[in-house]
């Protein structure tokens, strides 16, 4: 059908459009002059871009430092823990952990288990099965667990503190507070980080005491262990380090932390052209990249 | 609530406003509100509006000049004093105010649960009272997605005089409010002015506050061209 058509004029075409479409903005317009500038030229917008990107990480990240600062801070005064900043507190604390105590145990369970099973397979071979226990503790615990409990606490309520302080943000309610002075840092972000922080040492242990239960009884039912179950804890908390009883807390305290104050910062610091589908993939990759960093710290230095 | 009686309760002292930060013309404006004033400012845009009474409230960076409440410098103080003393200001806006995550009555208390230590029964009853005042069938605790328009504006008026706030900044609930509020409202604005705070009504045209001419003290004016007074026939 297209053949019966009779050809239209290139340059006719060119006019029609500058008359139809004038504006500079226009995305045709626009195309075809980008593709007429100069390599110098494209390697600068490269690199502003390149700039641009960097500066934003590195305004959130200092963003997180000094808010990191101030949440400490501000929790030691007693005058910050207002009743509002009280009742904030508590149903975060309620909600992240009742809410999330079925999948943080589930996920304990089947961690067990596949750490277990790997672990009877891989020391079965070299006969040292009963070290079951110290290999738990090592990987299990020290590493999975942070990493996990702080995906878990990311999903279930890091990624709706996003959400909500996004779009209080961007409506307009955090202004509102603001104008009658009640501080959305001291009101939100403070007592959601703090109960974060609980949040994130309670799951972590009861996580730990999952996975280290499902291995006993799947070593026990695999006729790896035939010892009683004090005598595998015992065997467990041998196999721990003095500086295990310090780090391991801190790591589930330090991952609770961040990922509460990030998700509240991502939220907090959106604009009025961010949406839902910028905000929560932010909020994901900054979380996520924050969980890394924290355990991979950790793991460096100790 | 103490009344303040040290000179102006708020004054716009020849203040600026950041073009960028409020779209206001960046003229210097200047105003006196006393204890007890109530003042009309027609303007016409609610855009402005809610930026004029952000600038009242020391929301606004300025270019030049200063604002002033209860005889304090906002731009001299520190966030904490600057809260607090933001705290005495009850605040009707058409900016959105609701917050999602605390039902409808903690949200009309908020202000006062945050700057005060009144008991919380205290604030219920006197909330249950204003709420019963505007025309609630009682205080809601619903979510206050789950509120009309109606009930939503008849609670803004209930939080905004709750505790008995020194400065009142209205941006007119009566236009677009139910017709039965105008009453409770202008009732509401005699009893806060006899007790000695201040009141700044954001109108949009002159219709809205005739009945209530008598009692105005001062009407002005905010356009292109800055804050202008108009006098009053």
């Amino acid at each position: 059908m297209s053949e019966h058509l009779p050809p239209e004029p290139e340059a006719d075409n060119e006019s029609q459009e500058h008359r139809l479409m004038p504006d500079a903005h226009d995305p045709l317009v626009a195309g075809r002059r980008a593709r007429r500038v100069s390599v110098l030229e494209w390697g600068q917008r490269k690199l502003a871009w390149i700039g641009r990107l960097t500066r934003r990480q590195a305004r959130f990240m200092l963003i997180m430092l000094g808010a990191s600062w101030g949440v400490i801070y501000e929790s030691f005064r007693a005058h910050s823990w207002r009743r509002t900043v009280r009742y904030e507190f508590v149903s975060t604390m309620n909600s992240i952990i009742r809410g999330g105590l079925v999948a943080t145990l589930f996920a304990g369970v089947l961690t067990g288990l596949a750490a277990v099973s790997q672990v009877i397979y891989w020391l079965g071979l070299t006969g040292l099965a009963k070290m079951t226990g110290s290999i738990l503790i090592n990987v299990v615990v020290r590493e999975i667990a942070p990493i996990l409990v702080g995906v878990l606490l990311l999903g279930r309520n890091g990624m709706l503190s996003t959400t909500e302080l996004g779009l209080l943000t961007i409506g307009g309610e955090i202004r509102s507070m603001q104008a009658v002075g009640v501080d959305p840092f001291l009101l939100l972000v403070m007592p959601r980080t703090l109960a974060f922080t609980v949040a994130g040492f309670t799951l972590g242990i009861l996580f730990s005491f999952a996975s280290l239960v499902t291995g006993y009884v799947m070593s026990r039912i695999s006729g790896v262990i035939t010892n009683p179950v004090w005598t595998f804890f015992d065997d467990v908390v041998t196999a721990m380090s003095g500086a295990d009883y310090v780090v391991i807390p801190l790591k589930f305290i330090t991952v609770g932390f961040v990922v509460g104050l990030g998700g509240c910062l991502t939220g907090l610091t959106a604009t009025n052209t961010d949406t839902l589908r910028s905000l929560l993939p932010r909020g994901f990759s900054r979380g996520m990249l924050i969980v890394m960093v924290v355990s991979v710290l950790f793991s460096l230095e100790l | 609530m103490e009344t303040y009686s040290s000179g102006p309760l708020l004054e716009l002292n020849k203040a600026i406003p950041s073009f960028e930060e409020s779209g206001l013309p960046p003229l210097p404006f200047s105003m006196k509100l006393m204890p007890g004033d109530c003042v009309v400012v027609e303007v016409r845009d609610a855009a402005r509006a809610t930026m004029f009474a952000d600038i009242c409230s020391g929301l606004v960076p300025l270019d030049g000049g200063n604002v002033s409440f209860m005889g304090l410098d906002w731009t001299q103080m520190k966030d904490r004093a600057l809260n607090a003393l933001r705290g005495r200001i009850g605040r009707i806006t058409r900016r959105a105010s609701w917050p999602e995550f605390v039902p409808t009555h903690i949200a009309i208390m908020l202000q006062q649960l945050h700057h005060t230590t009144r008991p919380q029964d205290d604030l219920l009853q006197e909330a249950a009272r204003l709420a019963e005042w505007f025309g609630l069938p009682g205080l809601p605790t619903l979510s206050p997605a789950l509120l009309s328009d109606t009930d939503l504006c008849r609670a803004a008026c209930v939080r905004a005089f709750l505790g008995r706030p020194h400065l009142l900044l209205l941006e007119d609930p009566l236009e677009g409010g139910p017709q039965e509020l105008a009453n409770p409202f202008l009732g509401a604005i005699t009893e806060a002015r006899d007790r000695g705070a201040g009141v700044i009504w954001l109108v949009r045209g002159n219709a809205v506050w005739q009945r209530y001419r008598q009692g105005i003290t001062a009407s002005w004016r905010l356009a292109d061209d800055g804050l202008a007074a108009v006098r009053m026939a």
